[in-house]
């Protein structure tokens, strides 16, 4: 079981050596898919860091701006499966 | 069909009756399943049988395969019978002239008339919705299920014909016995929805249709100049005639206290391509990322495979849903290289003028050209 802070800091490494492209920093309330940050490329890398990171699948549908803009929502979303 | 005065007739009606009969006994769901049948069978008598066969053929499927475990054959097959559904009424046109070319060598193929094969109402939707039905229970995302649920979802009739392609896992929570009662907002949203998707549809539509059709239909007749105009035109027209399609689709909906899914968010003001396709028919393009693009994204972890042909496979099935023309296909193949293009920009150069309003007008009015020039494909 990973605790939510290493899940939390895994994640966001993760999204700001990955997807951002500017010298914005991101924070676990950083808006991630409405603003642009993450799109659906960037999802499946994403789905497929959590799956071997973690080793939890999210399926496609549950990849929604509802279940992970944030990365605070992204780690509940995780903890469901 | 949604903007015909048959669709309203039995909207109102129906509209009043769910609100005086009690929510309980599923009375409330079928009561939407008799008005679905009373509208297709007005419209499309084989729309509805087929909407019946298949309602059934998917969720005794979905039964089945939700019952077991590691039934990924039975999947597939299901999947396969609900895709040879949609060729054998939607594409067997486009085979038409193949079958006859071959057989002028060999005779092997019937003669087809195509004035014979019947292209039932709906069935690209109820296509659509019937796979992200069975796929979401192979996923485990569908747990419950329940028959006349599952009807009302797959016929309501306010969505039948044009969308948005509403999940069930969405639909089903809203069609729980809620206790729910009348309320004015129900009856005020629906309304003013529904009266602004008919001004769109009836006003802004057609009337920028009646300017453009003429020189659309006799594009030789007209100048290189007046054909661009024209195609201005249609990408404002198919704007304002679709989402108005989408806004009387939520109106109608609402009125009954559901909460259908936004299918635009101001496409033509997006900086990307990336950011118009989730603002464009987003019910159509989250299902192609969610059943089409995803999967298709992790069967390899080849780069070119990722970035060029993923999106363009995802995009070429995007655009032959919306019929048999291979125009549409080489619009979906336009968009899926516009979306592979922006992959390999943006993961390659660095966004040092961002926020610059010049760049990010800049930004739209080169997507919106991009979705524009797509747009010759999409009509031709």
């Amino acid at each position: 079981m990973h605790l939510p802070k290493l899940m939390k800091d895994k994640i966001i490494k993760y999204i700001q050596d990955e997807f951002i492209t500017d010298d914005s920093i991101l924070t676990p309330e950083t808006k991630l898919i409405s603003s642009g940050i993450i799109d659906s490329f960037s999802l499946v890398s994403l789905q497929s860091f959590i799956e071997r990171e973690f080793g939890k699948r999210i399926p496609n549908p549950k990849m929604t701006v509802e279940n992970c803009d944030t990365v605070v929502k992204l780690i509940d979303l995780i903890n469901q499966f | 069909m949604i903007t015909s005065p048959v669709f309203f007739i039995i909207l109102i009606p129906t509209f009043i009756l769910y609100w005086l009969i009690p929510d309980k006994y599923k009375i409330r769901q079928i009561l939407l399943v008799i008005s679905s049948f009373v509208f297709l069978y007005i419209f499309d008598l084989s729309a509805m049988i087929i909407t019946l066969i298949l309602t059934i053929y998917t969720y005794s499927g979905g039964y089945f395969i939700g019952s077991r475990k590691n039934l990924n054959l039975a999947y597939w097959l299901l999947i396969g019978g609900l895709l040879i559904c949609l060729i054998f009424f939607k594409y067997i046109g486009l085979l038409v002239p193949a079958f006859d070319s071959l057989n002028t060598f060999v005779k092997i193929f019937p003669k087809f008339e195509l004035k014979n094969i019947l292209l039932p109402l709906g069935i690209s939707y109820i296509v659509l919705k019937h796979i992200s039905y069975l796929t979401d229970i192979k996923w485990g995302i569908i747990k419950k299920q329940d028959f006349i649920f599952f009807l009302t979802y797959s016929s309501f009739f306010t969505i039948f014909t044009a969308g948005p392609i509403e999940r069930y896992e969405k639909f089903q929570p809203q069609l729980e016995n809620r206790g729910d009662k009348f309320e004015w907002k129900y009856l005020d949203e629906g309304f003013q929805r529904i009266i602004f998707g008919l001004f769109k549809k009836f006003v802004l539509a057609n009337w920028i249709a009646f300017f453009i059709n003429p020189v659309l239909q006799n594009q030789n007749d007209y100048t290189f100049e007046l054909k661009s105009l024209a195609l201005l035109g249609f990408s404002l027209q198919i704007y304002f005639d679709f989402s108005g399609y989408s806004d009387i689709a939520i109106g109608s909906s609402r009125l009954f206290g559901f909460k259908i899914m936004e299918n635009f968010n101001f496409p033509y003001l997006k900086q990307n391509i990336s950011q118009f396709w989730r603002s464009w028919h987003i019910s159509l393009s989250e299902w192609i990322r969610d059943y089409i693009f995803m999967p298709l994204a992790r069967l390899s972890t080849n780069k070119i495979w990722f970035y060029f042909f993923a999106p363009v496979i995802s995009m070429g099935i995007c655009g032959i849903w919306h019929g048999a023309k291979w125009g549409f296909l080489l619009w979906g193949i336009w968009h899926g290289i516009g979306l592979s293009a922006y992959q390999i920009y943006r993961k390659n150069v660095k966004k040092k003028y961002a926020n610059s309003i010049f760049v990010n007008s800049l930004s739209v009015l080169l997507t919106f050209i991009f979705v524009t020039l797509g747009w010759y494909f999409f009509i031709n």
